[in-house]
């Protein structure tokens, strides 16, 4: 029987083979499956009695970290230190970086441990194997400068990066790059720590110029470390702000200005709303000519119209002298409150409300029937609902005043405005909503 | 009154997969065991199998009647070669012994019997053996969850909606009263709905006033507006031609929905508006995948929503429609994924309530890790974490925070029943895990919590809390004093659960605090959740067992020439007047029950082995009754004479063909029916399916051929009475029914699912409800009476609610019998 099943097995494989060769889509991986292969396979193997066990105290561990028992879990990870020697080559590789993602998991959480117990987890965690050095080392700095020990940090950066084993695999060089990165953000910290002191100083000369120096020489260990991570694409905020205010401070203005413009219109780069908000305030303090400040809103308003600087970027538009400007203002303020987050915003309101007038006045219907066609079929339910009046005249007088002028405006019809602009919906309810609440 | 359905888990890897040993197992791999399958249909289902080749060839074979005439020579006496396989048993031995007359069939007939039905039946049992498996591993279609929460009125009360009933057809909404202190309480019976097709996933939202329900079928969805008073009041349906895999109520603008299915097409539809494709792509968006699962959700835009399939997520604009927008999440490098790693589940994190949280976040979830992102920063995640889950992770539920600025509860749960919370601080507008995550006590958990029971008891409640999480809601009830949370849980069963949560003052870290559990292990229950437990736990003993999917076969050629002619006469007489009748054929009218060989029994240790005799009666579950016979006393004695015939029999056991002996014990009759299930037993059973198929063929088959198979039935092992073969029911008003009444026995099974229309709903369930656990998990269950599916006829519900306790057994008992060729489970087939 088991021949002849063996045999079975043989050609029902085979087949499989066949199948999976000819189709090159990658199978979905389902981590359930093995369970339920693990629960047919009465004749099968279950692997050894070392794989079994090490398994279960893996389980055992989890589930003990999901419900917070962190003692319970400390004590099965001592068992389950065993795997490093397990004698199947991959799971041992492998072996080193579970233990230290639950280990550090347990120390972070525990609460009888302490900086001297995590640390030298991680020293000894870092020496298992030559994988996960850099990784580890990494984690320990961050944790330490959770628990405020920026020098410790420091040094434990310092120690990563001129580690060497081998030649490097580009996971290491990325590695390399990132604790590089981060020992130039601590540079930047002791410089900008230093920069308070120096301006604190009286004028001393002496000491001043010393600690300028000193200063100096950290924002050149820190620049060029900041200078190389931002070239790699990826979302660097804080480094980019770091590198760039040392540049402003030291009079690099067309250097901070490149490292801002690359940084929002690579196309390398994913897509990052706060670039452009750094390259606009950058620009802003430099007093640059309003056309380029909005060239730059103008990007940002297509990433994320409803963004809260959207605001200054429609006074800037009102401001300005084009009236293909005026027209985007309008856009701009109604792309606002079509975001669910923005429907309170009085502001945007009585801007609107105070634009709207003003460009009816200036014999622009057409615009606001064109930013109206689209929007006709939803805004009335969305803002100018019977419930929603009711709510905003309760919660917000002012709100609801600024709202009822403005449907007054776009629905037409109202008595009080005599301002009749085509809508083609006619929405007697939401007017009368409004207008019974003004007349109280 | 039981108004539970009796639920098994159906299908389970076991009975999919190949069991052989595996050579490498390291590189096991699961294989889908067709030829076992296929190897089994042969057996179990020859007649279909083989039935319409035999038709076929009939004119050439003689199967052992008198030969009438000579002349023919073409056709071939079989007599000779049924009596070599008489006990021949070839399954897998290809060393058995051949005589030369099976060589020469096998030769001439192999090829004929064996590759066509290899061909016709294989391709297609390969294709659905596949899908079970795929859907064994990953049940997409309760993507989202079937259970939700409809907040009431006044600030604690609230109404669950989820589907109960075997088919998930039947729409309930039970009206709950929440209690700052206090268990949830059920108001009343909750009202319903029969739907014509299983209820796959249940979105409630309230905006603006307005509670919308917005459900999904296979191939229906439908919108209900929720009144504070009277019956829900349906708006739309949507029909689809292609499967329908996803369905969204929008945060934005009440009744408008976003609806997607299998053809790639996603729709913004609203009953004002109607429909609106935004997006239609057969194709995946980042690589090739096979799978044709799609979702639809919305963003902080009331005119965008999120399209996701397996590899990623995608913006779709409903003001310029158009196949290619820009992506949110991508499978890939930038979130760094696993090898295999695909999108299960996506959901809009944002609500209208301002939230500490901005209202751009979105939840991304795959067979291994969470994923949360930010609409304005795509395919850049902020923050992933492994959840570990063990079943695919299909439902979700974001919180409000229990208190104002704690952090905002995240709920994951797997189709396994596995529950986990994060805990999501909002501070800086970036969400952040404020505590490490945790598991949350699942269903099974509650099992130390239940008294002891009798094996099969503990065998069904287990199952029965094992039952895939279907469904889940939870609710931080308003104005609590101390804050907590309550957990709904819908199981596959149709039983609804919760849980009850309190925030615990998290001491050691320095957040604001973690909501948190009892240990599961620690199960602590207060008396009223005791009682609520044990009435719920008697109703589900009380449930009809479920029916086997499938039925050994039975069929032999064994006693065909060891036949007793007044026997035979009977059993003609029997079947005639069945067919005569055109009712079902009876086991009474066959011929009295043959004395089924019970398994060899061990010896009592002494006269009165009443350890014995307890354990057969509580395996029977009969365990009270044998208790209350013990009691009268006067059950002894003809325990004993049982006892002293079954030892006779002991012997006739072991031989595998049944001598002429035994037969003359099937005369005598029985004092009372044996009390030991024995396998035999349960091919009686079956051997009423195969003469109910039969008797279906009689008209088709040649006159001077239906002796013949007359003959051939008749000498079935042919059970005494229906009742016998219900070892475990032996409820005299069941005998009396099942053999006065046979017709009317089979009514409720054969009556048309499809009676009841679409949206009517029914004036009340019969149903109780009843709930109350505080500490850690109680349970309450609402399904709704079977009867009221099938039979809509006033007279048969009547005689089905004064005969309850016994009807219960009755269409178990014969359903197999219709099952063995039309099986009953299909009833998702059905139409809205």
């Amino acid at each position: 029987m088991d021949a002849f099943s063996e045999e079975l097995m043989g050609f029902v494989q085979k087949d499989n083979q066949v199948e999976a060769s000819k189709d090159p889509v990658p199978e979905i991986h389902l981590p359930w499956l093995s369970q339920h292969i693990q629960s047919t396979g009465s004749h099968g193997q279950k692997g050894t009695n070392f794989a079994q066990t090490t398994s279960i105290c893996l389980n055992f561990i989890q589930e003990a970290l999901l419900k917070h028992q962190w003692q319970r879990a400390s004590e099965f990870l001592q068992c389950y230190l065993q795997t490093l020697e397990d004698i199947n080559s991959q799971k041992r590789q492998m072996a080193p970086e579970i233990i230290w993602k639950l280990g550090s998991t347990i120390l972070y959480n525990h609460p009888k441990s302490n900086v001297e117990t995590f640390s030298a987890f991680a020293d000894r965690m870092k020496n298992i194997g030559v994988q996960n050095y850099l990784k580890i080392s990494l984690q320990h700095a961050l944790y330490l400068l959770h628990n405020g020990m920026v020098e410790d940090a420091y040094r434990n950066l310092n120690q990563a990066e001129s580690w060497r084993y081998g030649e490097m695999s580009a996971s290491q060089e990325k590695l390399i790059k990132l604790i590089q990165a981060y020992r130039g953000l601590l540079d930047y910290y002791t410089w900008s720590k230093k920069r308070t002191e120096v301006s604190s100083f009286d004028m001393d000369g002496f000491a001043t110029n010393a600690a300028t120096q000193d200063m100096h020489s950290y924002f050149r260990q820190a620049s060029v470390n900041l200078h190389e991570i931002i070239k790699i694409p990826g979302v660097w905020d804080t480094f980019v702000k770091s590198y760039v205010e040392m540049l402003e401070f030291y009079g690099d203005q067309d250097g901070a200005r490149q490292v801002l413009t690359d940084y929002a219109y690579d196309n390398n780069f994913p897509s990052n709303p706060n670039a452009h908000i750094y390259l606009y305030k950058f620009l802003k303090k430099e007093k640059a000519p309003e056309d380029k400040l909005i060239s730059v809103l103008k990007i940002l308003h297509q990433i994320v119209p409803s963004h809260k600087i959207m605001l200054e970027f429609h006074m800037l538009l009102k401001k300005s002298n084009k009236e293909e400007h005026h027209k985007l203002g309008l856009e701009v303020l109604l792309a606002i409150l079509d975001f669910s987050g923005c429907t309170e915003n009085i502001t945007a309101w009585s801007y609107l409300a105070k634009y709207l007038k003003q460009i009816i006045k200036g014999k622009h219907r057409e615009w606001v029937q064109e930013g109206w066609s689209s929007r006709k079929d939803w805004w009335p339910t969305f803002h100018f609902s019977y419930y929603l009046a009711k709510k905003n005249w309760k919660e917000n007088r002012i709100l609801a005043l600024k709202k009822a002028f403005t449907s007054g405006i776009l629905l037409g019809k109202v008595k009080h405005q005599k301002i009749i602009l085509s809508s083609g919906v006619g929405r007697p309810m939401f007017e009368s909503s409004f207008c019974l609440l003004l007349a109280e | 009154i039981s108004n539970f359905y009796p639920w098994d888990p159906e299908l389970m890897s076991q009975d999919l997969l190949f069991r052989g040993r595996v050579k490498q197992p390291a590189r096991a791999k699961a294989t889908i065991d067709v030829i076992e399958q296929l190897n089994h249909f042969l057996w179990d289902h020859g007649d279909i199998a083989f039935g319409p080749l035999g038709m076929l060839l009939q004119e050439n074979f003689n199967l052992g009647e008198k030969k009438k005439s000579r002349k023919n020579k073409m056709v071939m006496n079989t007599e000779w070669l049924l009596r070599d396989l008489n006990g021949y048993q070839p399954k897998g031995c290809p060393w058995a012994h051949l005589s030369t007359r099976q060589r020469r069939f096998s030769l001439l007939g192999g090829t004929v019997l064996g590759e066509e039905v290899e061909n016709l039946l294989g391709g297609l049992l390969h294709e659905e053996l596949e899908t079970r498996w795929k859907r064994l591993l990953l049940d997409e279609a309760s993507t989202g969850g079937a259970l939700g929460w409809v907040p009431g009125a006044k600030p604690h009360h609230g109404q669950l909606v989820y589907p109960t009933g075997r088919a998930h057809d039947q729409l309930n909404f039970q009206k709950v009263k929440l209690s700052p202190t206090n268990e949830p309480q059920a108001l009343g019976d909750p009202s319903h709905i029969l739907l014509r097709g299983p209820v796959r996933q249940v979105v409630t939202r309230t905006i603006q006033g307005e509670a919308l329900v917005a459900v999904r079928s296979d191939h229906h969805c439908a919108l209900w507006k929720l009144e504070h008073r009277g019956p829900p009041e349906p708006l739309q349906v949507l029909e689809m031609e292609k499967e329908a895999t996803g369905i969204s109520l929008s945060p934005h603008l009440p009744g408008e929905l976003a609806v997607c299915t299998r053809s790639g097409a996603v729709c913004l539809w609203s009953p004002q508006h109607g429909l609106q494709q935004i997006h239609k792509d057969p194709e995946t968006f980042v690589f090739k995948d096979p799978s044709s699962w799609r979702w639809a959700d919305f963003t902080a835009h009331p005119r965008v929503l999120t399209v996701a399939d397996r590899t990623g997520l995608r913006f779709a604009d409903a003001r310029a429609p158009s196949d290619c927008g820009e992506l949110l999440f991508r499978v890939g490098a930038e979130a760094s994924c696993q090898r295999g790693e695909r999108v299960l589940l996506a959901q809009y994190l944002g609500t209208p309530d301002p939230l500490p949280l901005s209202p751009t976040l979105h939840l991304v979830c795959t067979q291994f890790s969470l994923y949360l992102l930010d609409e304005r920063l795509p395919l850049v995640p902020l923050l992933k974490w492994n959840h570990g889950l063990l079943s695919p992770p299909l439902l979700a539920q974001l919180l409000p925070p229990p208190y104002p600025e704690a952090p905002l509860p995240l709920l994951l749960g797997g189709l396994g029943g596995h529950l986990r919370m994060l805990h999501l601080s909002g501070s800086g507008r970036t969400p952040q895990l404020a505590a490490p995550p945790q598991s949350l006590p699942s269903l099974i958990d509650s099992l130390p919590g239940f008294p002891v029971l009798e094996p099969h008891g503990q065998q069904l409640l287990q199952e029965r809390l094992r039952a895939p999480l279907t469904g889940l809601a939870a609710v931080v009830p308003p104005g609590c004093p101390s804050p907590t949370m309550l957990l709904f849980q819908l199981s596959a069963a149709g039983d609804v659960f919760y849980q009850r949560l309190w925030l615990q003052p998290d001491t050691s870290s320095e957040s604001a605090g973690s909501p948190s559990t009892d240990h599961p292990s620690a199960v602590s229950w207060k008396p009223r959740a005791v009682a609520c437990c044990r009435r719920w736990l008697k109703t589900l003993l009380q449930v009809p067992p479920t029916l086997p999917s499938w039925t050994p076969p039975t069929f032999s050629q064994h006693h065909l020439r060891w036949l007793k002619e007044e026997n035979k006469g009977k059993v003609q007489e029997g079947l005639r007047a069945a067919m005569a009748e055109g009712r079902l054929l009876l086991q009474g009218d066959l011929a009295p029950l043959p004395p089924s060989d019970p398994p060899p029994a061990h010896e009592p240790f002494g006269t009165e082995d009443k350890l014995s005799e307890r354990l057969e009666a509580s395996w029977e579950r009969k365990g009270a009754i044998w208790w209350d016979g013990q009691r009268d006393g006067s059950r002894l004695p003809r325990k004993r004479q049982s006892r002293e015939k079954r030892r006779t029999q002991l012997s006739s056991s072991f031989s595998s063909v049944r001598s002429t002996s035994d037969f003359s014990d099937v005369n005598s009759p029985l004092p009372h029916p044996p009390k030991t299930p024995s396998p035999l037993h349960r091919m009686s059973e079956t051997s009423q399916s195969l003469e109910l198929s039969q008797e279906l063929w009689v008209k088709n088959i040649p006159r001077e051929r239906r002796q013949t198979l007359r003959d051939y039935l008749a000498v079935l092992p042919s059970p005494d009475s229906g009742n016998c073969s219900i070892p475990q029911f032996q409820n005299p008003s069941s005998q009396s029914l099942s053999t006065s009444e046979p017709g009317k026995c089979s009514v409720p099974c054969s009556q048309n699912p499809r009676t009841q229309t679409l949206f009517s709903p029914l004036p009340e369930s019969y149903s109780a409800f009843y709930s109350q656990n505080p500490n850690s998990q109680s349970l309450y269950s609402q399904n709704p009476n079977s009867q009221s599916l099938y039979s809509p006829e006033p007279a048969f519900n009547s005689v089905f609610h004064s005969q309850n306790s016994s009807i219960q057994k009755l269409p178990s008992r014969h359903t197999p019998s219709l099952a063995g060729s039309q099986p009953l489970r299909k009833k998702p087939r059905m139409g809205f």
